[in-house]
């Protein structure tokens, strides 16, 4: 009953963690950016709240360098359920220009937590990460809500 | 009591640890803990061309992306024995100064956050918006510009293009004095930033301080007064001030902008004619360039092979900064929340920081160095 009302209220009101597990920064100002009038983040329901203990969405940027190997496990297992990974860029994807030879790099993401969306782009417009965030967001909150009701009932 | 803040935290975009130690609130050391961030990126362009190290070089940094290219194309053009055209000079000059206006506002809307004056946090980040305008309609990207090569820049622009980058100064120069008297003239923002993180003169040579945060204690240098662009084209004069503090950093980077509004208004007003790329034949030898990056002085130092990139090497101007910040400025900060802001005041950029790594042959464990213990 809890839940389901959560999920709910959860559609509308996202908050979100941005992780950069050693990206090049680019990913990171262009969210700062949709803080900004022009984009204007918190109007469509989104708080950029940066603590993973209250997060819904966690926006993952970066090539996942050694440090982060352990840290990103322990740090999506730190999110409360239902929780989303949305990762932003091509270097949690592939790696990037840094997945090459002599890079120090442990792409994709998607080998340490489940990722449910992936924005491309080096890095993405403020538009398309806000766009991807709103796109599939509410709907897999609400589709992991109700299967994790399932399971406590 | 060891107060951890990072790697993960409101106030930080960028993953780094800091290591407060404290009694009560006050705070009596501070260390810093890198290593989130290394990516080994000097070792993937040994034996690469220019043209694979120049867009890796770029994303180094994603804040000061342009400079890191702009020294690139010089250093090899230095090695090379070529000079870019006077107008690709010109081009690269209103990006350069058009980047550092995006940066300089951004690191003063993270530092106004950190003190929890929204106001002024939205002001400036619309402000920056502005400046992220120009540079898109000027290079067609937003954050990784990919505007230098070797030996010139890649695209012109032409008379409308700096029409509407003139209009768009016109509207960061119209909010900017508003939003700047209102950090000047309010008695709270003052009493907040006033003689808090204080780094003497002294301390900032000894630690090798850099950019406006140098140039807020006292050292009167700019890299752009020995650029032979600069220096022989444009009116030019650093901006420096005494006090040290947090206030003394956040004015400087903000009486930069309207320097900076200054060179590209002088820049579009006497931009020459001609071709804006020559081509390049790249030599073999060793060269280093420094420029004025946001944050201060990047350095490239660069051995070719013929096309090759035999070995490179570069110090970002953050290294310096973020040290000086942990050694001299957070010793004996009065609370926490003002460790944060005098942290937020030095404009830390991690992904700049973090290229040296060292490994024990014997036992195979890895670690990253800081500045003082490589040195």
């Amino acid at each position: 009953m809890f839940n389901s009302l959560k999920d709910i209220v959860r559609k509308s009101s996202i908050h979100v963690c941005l992780v950069n597990c050693g990206g090049c920064n680019g990913c990171d100002i262009e969210v700062v950016a949709l803080l900004s009038p022009k984009y204007d983040l918190e109007q469509y329901g989104i708080y950029f709240h940066n603590n993973p203990r209250e997060a819904d969405v966690i926006l993952v940027t970066g090539p996942v360098t050694d440090q982060w190997v352990d840290n990103l496990r322990r740090i999506y297992a730190k999110a409360p359920e239902p929780k989303i990974v949305v990762t932003l860029g091509a270097c949690p994807q592939t790696g990037g220009v840094f997945g090459q030879e002599g890079g120090r790099v442990n792409a994709p993401v998607s080998d340490f937590i489940p990722v449910d969306a992936a924005v491309p782009g080096c890095p993405p417009r403020p538009d398309e990460i806000l766009a991807a965030v709103l796109a599939v967001v509410p709907g897999a909150i609400a589709a992991k809500g109700r299967a994790q009701d399932k399971g406590e009932d | 009591m060891i107060l951890p803040i990072g790697p993960i935290h409101p106030y930080l975009k960028e993953p780094l640890r800091l290591k407060l130690q404290t009694e009560g609130e006050k705070v009596v050391k501070a260390e810093i803990d890198y290593g989130y961030v290394h990516r080994g990126i000097e070792k993937i362009m040994e034996g690469k061309n220019w043209q694979k190290g120049i867009y890796l070089s770029e994303r180094i940094c994603g804040i000061c992306s342009y400079e890191h290219t702009q020294t690139f194309a010089e250093v090899i053009e230095l090695i090379s024995g070529v000079t870019a055209p006077m107008r690709a000079q010109y081009l690269r000059v209103i990006t350069n100064e058009l980047d550092r206006i995006q940066s300089h506002l951004l690191a003063n809307s993270t530092f106004f956050k950190s003190m929890d004056h929204e106001t002024l946090f939205m002001n400036t980040l619309a402000l920056r918006e502005y400046a992220m305008e120009a540079l898109e309609l000027l290079t067609g990207n937003r954050v990784n510009l990919g505007w230098n090569v070797v030996g010139g820049v890649r695209m012109d622009a032409e008379k409308k293009h700096f029409d509407a980058i003139l209009r768009k100064l016109d509207k960061i120069e119209e909010g900017f004095y508003r939003h700047k008297a209102l950090f000047e003239e309010a008695p709270v923002v003052g009493l907040r930033c006033k003689g808090v993180g204080i780094m003497t003169h002294e301390e900032a040579v000894k630690g090798h301080a850099v950019g406006p945060i140098g140039r807020a204690s006292g050292i009167k240098h700019d890299c752009r007064q020995d650029h032979p662009t600069y220096r022989d084209e444009f009116e030019f004069k650093p901006i420096w001030r005494k006090e040290g503090d947090n206030y003394a950093r956040t004015m400087n980077r903000l009486n930069e902008v309207p320097q900076s509004i200054y060179l590209i208004r002088q820049a579009i007003a006497n931009i020459p004619d001609g071709p804006v790329r020559v081509p390049v034949e790249v030599g073999s030898g060793f060269g280093e360039w420094r420029n004025e990056a946001p944050r201060g002085e990047v350095t490239y130092m660069m051995e070719t092979n013929g096309n090759l990139i035999k070995h490179i090497s570069i110090r970002t101007p953050s290294i310096m900064n973020i040290d000086t910040c942990a050694r001299y400025m957070l010793n004996g900060v009065a609370t926490v929340s003002d460790a944060l802001t005098t942290y937020a005041s030095c404009d830390p950029c991690i992904a700049c920081t973090e290229r040296v790594s060292i490994t024990d042959a014997a036992t195979g464990r890895r670690e990253i160095k800081d500045f003082y213990e490589v040195i």
